[in-house]
This record gives structure tokens, C-alpha cells and sequence, in this order.
């Protein structure tokens, strides 16, 4: 079952490099990981998205949670939030092709974001199957280069 | 035709070890490697060497490795055994050598759980392995080890996977080969040839320059490039240099070396640099114990550096022609692109700087004396593996060597206690000639227990221990750089002759020159190994020296003023 753990860290690599080493030395299947900024100045937020049961990802989490750097985790199953990653796209447009790029964005409520000649950057954010679905909706253009970021997640239920 | 069998983990890693043409590997048995160790008899390709502690196996293969070229294996158990690889492992990642360090771990389903004798070992040697992974393919970690720029593998393999039995097929041949290329760490600069015109670019400024010098270093060593670079001499007649892991790479004997540059170089090998025009460096990496503070370092050279390692280039020293290669390929282009020349007037003028060492000692029994005994006693076939401290400078410097890769040290991380296990390694890879592990009185106690794996095993290792009563060398910076206060550096020893006569070797104490050849003259005869103490004077000094954060133009020439003291 796929396991949000969200952290907040004290904003060095260190403490970064101490709870993904952590992680690792669990062996866990990781879906994603993702690092931003904290709530506040001199933290980070970080996500892990990891596929295991409960009984695993509670230990992993109190583990975590004792960490030096590792200000605050929580944990919650996927299905009980929302998950979701951005995806940048680089296409191939000819100008003639550009109304029936929009048409694709539109359907997926994705939004150009840059326009190099004949090619155009389109930025998406989503679930991993819906990125999936619109990278695919894209290949007929010609994709040039793409980037996904790991996925960001909040609970819908008031984390206990 | 190969046909499959149903065989545990255990022994498939015994099987690969065979097939990939190893012979010795040192270690320790344990829980969480038991079922190697199970499976290991069935290999009797395989020598095994009970080492007394596993940095010792560590170091063994460390210099197994360096002294063949070929991987060196160490294992280890999990948790304690597997910790006490890490000097080990960061002395072979600092000096570039192929080691591969074999851990058992517990149990998959143990794992994270701080089980008995659990330790992240791959966290831990994450920083000092060339690379490291759970489980894996055996053959490509050797591949990984021993390509392009060697350096240390760590795998570690969970108990269960060792018993877990699996359908093995041997392969053999050529179909064998993995490269490492597989995998993105190891760019193939290996067989990268460097652009014609950076060679030509070399060339022309080795044919305008005034002052050249040409710098060697391990990477020479590492790729054989002997005949390259001493051809490049012969034809351009430029002097060559030898950074401590240079030392041997080019003979001593020959009228263009030079010696040692550095924090210990002769002074005039350190004038030189920093006279010189240009400054051709082939397979080193610029060290700050070569280079002093770079800020004054070789300020009128330009700089062409060939080095497999395409981030050594520009790292420590700005450089204006990078040529990225094998440094055997690299510099046999390069004889190749040269026009001959000589250097006469520049090397009478370095000449002219080179001056007797100032002599700190009192008594007869000096470096020299004893360097030129130990040399005397095996002149022919001898490999010297050194510690760290004082001994080990002057050893560098005084000891002839004129066969390639017979001068093994820790010279990156600078391992007190590498000497005697290292030399346990060369000697097993080296059967024929001498080999003498040469330490100071802090750094032989600290892997002495290995004299007894040398004699349950038979490694007919001369160690020389030169009992200056002092961390010299720590002692020598605190007499130059802090006053004098001698904190922490005195340092009793036991009786050197009844500690080898407990361990059923025979030792010597030798304390005048006088006793020098016949007791060295013995201890080579003896057909095991054998321990001689060298008491020589407790404050003599290595000279010169450049002080930490000088450049090279500052050496400390001779005993300072009377020191302050407190
Ligand atoms: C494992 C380790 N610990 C500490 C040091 C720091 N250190 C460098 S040289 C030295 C003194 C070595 O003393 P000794 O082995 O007696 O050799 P000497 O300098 O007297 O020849 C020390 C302590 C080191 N290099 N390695």
C-alpha cells in the first residue's frame, strides 16, 4: 500500500542525508521522494512516498522521528490524501500543430509555460497515473525532454 | 556446455571468486558470514589467511593489490567485523587501489531492525568505497574495483541470501568479461584517446620551455607507464620528480631523477618547482603535501596534466593543457609528438641548489645508515612497504629504488599501522623476493598482533621497527609548531626481542652501526619472519620541512632556534 511520510528537517544536507539514510538501510521499495522548503526558515519539507504495510511504515516513522535534523513525521496511506508530482514537458510544435497542443493541455489542465521556437514547455501536476497519461497524450509530438518532480502529499483526515 | 546446478549463495560467491581468477583473500569468520565460511573449504583454489583483526585483512589485500594489480579480497562479518574494514577501505580509496571487501549482513528480514550485530556498513563506507551495494553481481563489483581509476568495493550480502540456493551456471572465457561501463559511475576515459591536438599542444610548449620538469606520480604506477615516462625523459631530457606514491616509478639511479617534492622534499626539488617554466604532471593529483599552499605553488609553470581522473584536473592547481587518459597511452603520445631536445643548463642549475641534509643526529646508528643496511641486505629483489611518520620520509628519500613499484606506502590517508599487514599482502603476491615492513614504535604496535598470523601462515615478513621512544613525527611538529610541549607523543614499547621471541620468530635489537650488516644479514637468511628494533635517537628531526600552509619556497632547513617551551 502506497505510504505518504512527510518531514520536516532542519535545512541542512545532513539531516537530509540522515533520514534517507535511513530509509535505504531499511531496504524499502521508495516511490518517490521529494525535497522543498518547511514551513518555516530553516527547514525542509521532505516526502517519501513508499509502498509497504502499515506495521512497517509506523516503525520506519518512529525511527525517523528520533532522528537529529528530523523536527516532525507523519505518515498517512495515500488513499486517505492527495498526492501529487509536477511534470515539465518539452515538445516539438510546428506552428500548425500549436491550437491541437492546447486542445491536449486543455483536456488535462496542463499549461504552456515557455514557447522556444517550434517547441513549447508544458507543465502539468497530477497523480503519477495521470502524468503518466498526459506524457502519453504528448508523445505523437515529439517529446524532447522531460522532468517529474516526487510527489508532494497532505491528508485529507487530520493526521493522528 | 555449461551446465546449471543448484548451488547456495554462499558458494556461488565462492565459485565467481575462482572463475574471476582470485587466490588469496584475508578475513575473519562471524555469524552473518558463516555460510561463506561453510562453503569455503569446498574452494581449495582459494587461500585463505586468518588475519588477528580485520583492518589487518583490510590492509592485506590493500597491499595484495597494489603489489599485483589485481583485485585484493577482504571479508568480514557484519556489524563489529565489518566496522573494523574502515581504515582499511579509506586507505585504499585515498591511494586508488582495487580492493574488494566482502561483508555478511543479517538477515533481509532483520534488516533496520538493529538486529545482533547489524551496523549500516554501507552507510557507513558510502564516503570511502569506490562503490558499494547490498547483495550484487560479484563480477561486476570486481569490475567496477579494478577499471579506470581503481578504488574499493564493498559488497555486503545478507545471511539469507547467502543460503539461498539458486540455479548457478559458470561461465568461462571470454563471454566472461563485465565491464563496469554498465554502470554510468565509471566514465571509460580508460580507453579514451586524448585529442591530438592537446598532445601537440604539450609537445610545443615541453619544445619552447626554459625550465621544464616533468612530475610523476601513482597513476604511473597504476598503468605501468614506466617505459613511456622514462622514454619522454630521454628524449627531452627533462628532469623527473617522484611524489611519494611516484616513488619507484622511475629509477633513482638514473641521472635525470630528482627525488621527492613536498612538505619533506629536497630543497632543491622544491626550487625547482618553483622555478620552473613548465610542469608536466602525469598520474598524480596535485596533493597538498606535494604542493604546499597552491597560491605560491610552481608560480612561473604552466601546467599540463595527464590523469585518468577527469576531476583531479584543475582541482588543486589551474592547469593549461588537460589531457584526459590512461597515463601510459597518454605519455607514449606524447614521446611520440616531442622533437628531442636537453635541459642541461637548467638541471646543472637545480643541481646547484641541492646541498648535504643537515645532519640531526648524534649518534651512528642515523637513517641513512640503517636505510643503506636494510637495501644492502636484499639489493636485488626487495619491495619496502613503509607506515607513516618519520621513518617512512626517510625512507622515501634515501632508499635507492630502481624497480618499479617496490615502495609501498599509506599515502593519502596517511595509516598509522599499515605497514605490517600491507606487507603480509605483498609478500603472499611477491613469494619470491624480500619484503620488509618498516614502521616507527606508534605504528607497529598498532597492527603487531599480525606477527602471529604471519606465523600460523607461514608469510615470511622482515619487519625493521625504528623506536624513537616518540610519535616522531607528531613529536617533531610540536617541537617546530607548539613550543615544544611534548602533550601526549612519548611512547613506551615492549621489549621488541622477547615480543618476537613470544611469537616464536627471531628479533634483534641493533643500537650501533657497527651491528647493523651482520644482524641484517641474519634476519634476511632466516626462511620466516623476523623482527628487528632499530633504537635510534629519540629527537632527531626530518629535514627539511615546509610548514603546514607555507609554500614551497619557506623550508624549515635545520633545528630550529632553541625551542620557547613553556
Ligand atoms: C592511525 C593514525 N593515527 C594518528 C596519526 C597521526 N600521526 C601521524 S605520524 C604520527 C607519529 C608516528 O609515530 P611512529 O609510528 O613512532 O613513527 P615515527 O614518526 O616516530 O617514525 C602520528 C601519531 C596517523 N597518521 N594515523
Amino acid at each position: 500500500m502506497a505510504q505518504a511520510l512527510s518531514l520536516l528537517l532542519d535545512r541542512e544536507l545532513l539531516a537530509l542525508n540522515r533520514a534517507v539514510g535511513e530509509l535505504r538501510r531499511r531496504n524499502l521499495p521508495i516511490e518517490s521522494l521529494a525535497v522543498g522548503p518547511g514551513d518555516a526558515p530553516g527547514q525542509a519539507r521532505l516526502t517519501v512516498i513508499v509502498n509497504t504495510d502499515d506495521a512497517t511504515a509506523e516503525m520506519t516513522m518512529r525511527k525517523l522521528h528520533k532522528l537529529s535534523g528530523v523536527q516532525s513525521a507523519t505518515r498517512f496511506p495515500v488513499r486517505d490524501g492527495v498526492a501529487r508530482e509536477l511534470a515539465l514537458v518539452k515538445v516539438r510544435v510546428p506552428p500548425e500543430r500549436h491550437a491541437e497542443l492546447l486542445d491536449v493541455c486543455d483536456m488535462f489542465k496542463a499549461t504552456v509555460v515557455a514557447e522556444p521556437p517550434e517547441q513549447a514547455i508544458v507543465q502539468l501536476a497530477g497523480t503519477g497515473a495521470f502524468v503518466l497519461a498526459f506524457v502519453r497524450a504528448l508523445e505523437r509530438f515529439g517529446i524532447l525532454e522531460m522532468t517529474r518532480s516526487g510527489a508532494v502529499a497532505l491528508p485529507c483526515l487530520p493526521a493522528e | 556446455m555449461s551446465v546449471a546446478e543448484l548451488l547456495s549463495g554462499a558458494q556461488i560467491l565462492c565459485r565467481v571468486l575462482v572463475e574471476e581468477g582470485v587466490d588469496t583473500i584475508w578475513g575473519y569468520p562471524g555469524g552473518a558470514i558463516m555460510p561463506f565460511y561453510h562453503a569455503l573449504p569446498d574452494v581449495p583454489e582459494i587461500r585463505h589467511v586468518l588475519v588477528r583483526h580485520e583492518q589487518a585483512a583490510a590492509h592485506a589485500a590493500d597491499g595484495y593489490a597494489r603489489a599485483t594489480g589485481r583485485i585484493g579480497v577482504c571479508v568480514a562479518t557484519s556489524g563489529p567485523g565489518a566496522t573494523n574494514l574502515v581504515t582499511g577501505l579509506a586507505t585504499a580509496h585515498m591511494d586508488s587501489s582495487p580492493v574488494l571487501a566482502i561483508t555478511g549482513q543479517v538477515p533481509r528480514p532483520m534488516m533496520g531492525r538493529d538486529a545482533f550485530q547489524e551496523t549500516d556498513v554501507l552507510g557507513i563506507t558510502l564516503p570511502i568505497t569506490k562503490h558499494n551495494c547490498l547483495i550484487s553481481e560479484t563480477r561486476a563489483a570486481i569490475a567496477i574495483a579494478t577499471e579506470g581509476r581503481p578504488g574499493p568495493v564493498l559488497i555486503d550480502v545478507p545471511k539469507d541470501v547467502q543460503n539461498q540456493k539458486t540455479e548457478y551456471r559458470p561461465v568461462s572465457g571470454v563471454g566472461r568479461q563485465v565491464s563496469s561501463a554498465r554502470f554510468s559511475l565509471t566514465p571509460d576515459t580508460q580507453h579514451l584517446t586524448p585529442p591530438d591536438d592537446r598532445v601537440r599542444q604539450a609537445a610545443r610548449l615541453i619544445a619552447a620551455a626554459e625550465r621544464p620538469l616533468l612530475m610523476v606520480g601513482h597513476g604511473v604506477i597504476l598503468s605501468g607507464a614506466y617505459d613511456e615516462v622514462r622514454r619522454l625523459a630521454e628524449k627531452t631530457g627533462i628532469p623527473v620528480i617522484t611524489t611519494l606514491l611516484g616513488i619507484s616509478a622511475f629509477p633513482e639511479s638514473h641521472p635525470l631523477h630528482l627525488g621527492m617534492p613536498g612538505m619533506h622534499g629536497e630543497v632543491h626539488v622544491n626550487r625547482a618547482i618553483q622555478h620552473a617554466d613548465l610542469i608536466v604532471g602525469i598520474g598524480l593529483r596535485f596533493d597538498d603535501r606535494v604542493t604546499g599552499n597552491t597560491k605560491g605553488f610552481a608560480p612561473r609553470a604552466a601546467i599540463v596534466h595527464i590523469d585518468l581522473d577527469a576531476s583531479e584536473i584543475g582541482k588543486n592547481v589551474p592547469v593549461a593543457v588537460p589531457i584526459v587518459g590512461d597515463a601510459r597511452a597518454a605519455t607514449a603520445r606524447l614521446v611520440a609528438a616531442v622533437a628531442p631536445r636537453r635541459c642541461e643548463a637548467w638541471i646543472a642549475e637545480v643541481q646547484g641548489w641541492a646541498r648535504q641534509r643537515e645532519e640531526s643526529y648524534c649518534g651512528d646508528l642515523s637513517p641513512e645508515n640503517i636505510v643503506a643496511a636494510i637495501h644492502d641486505a636484499a639489493p636485488d629483489r626487495c619491495t619496502i612497504v613503509t607506515d607513516v611518520g618519520q621513518h617512512q620520509m626517510w625512507v622515501a628519500k634515501l632508499y635507492p629504488y630502481r624497480r618499479p613499484n617496490t615502495h609501498i606506502t599509506s599515502g593519502g590517508l596517511g595509516t598509522m599501522g599499515f605497514a605490517v599487514p600491507a606487507a603480509m599482502g605483498v609478500k603472499l603476491a611477491r613469494p619470491g623476493e624480500a619484503v620488509w615492513a618498516i614502521s616507527g614504535d606508534g605504528g607497529f604496535q598498532m597492527n603487531m598482533q599480525e606477527i602471529a598470523t604471519m606465523v600460523q601462515e607461514r608469510i615470511a615478513v622482515k619487519m625493521a621497527v625504528f623506536n624513537n621512544g616518540y610519535l616522531g613525527m607528531v613529536r617533531q611538529w610540536q617541537q617546530f609548531f607548539h613550543g615544544g610541549r611534548y602533550s601526549a607523543t612519548p611512547i613506551w614499547s615492549p621489549d621488541y626481542v622477547k615480543l618476537a621471541d613470544a611469537y616464536g620468530i627471531p628479533g634483534w635489537r641493533v643500537e650501533r652501526a657497527s651491528d647493523l650488516e651482520p644482524v641484517l644479514a641474519r634476519a634476511s637468511a632466516q626462511p620466516g619472519p623476523a623482527l628487528v628494533e632499530f633504537v635510534i635517537e629519540q629527537e632527531a628531526n626530518v629535514f627539511p620541512m615546509i610548514p603546514p600552509g607555507a609554500t614551497l619556497s619557506e623550508p624549515i632547513e635545520a633545528e630550529p632556534a632553541a625551542a620557547a617551551g613553556d
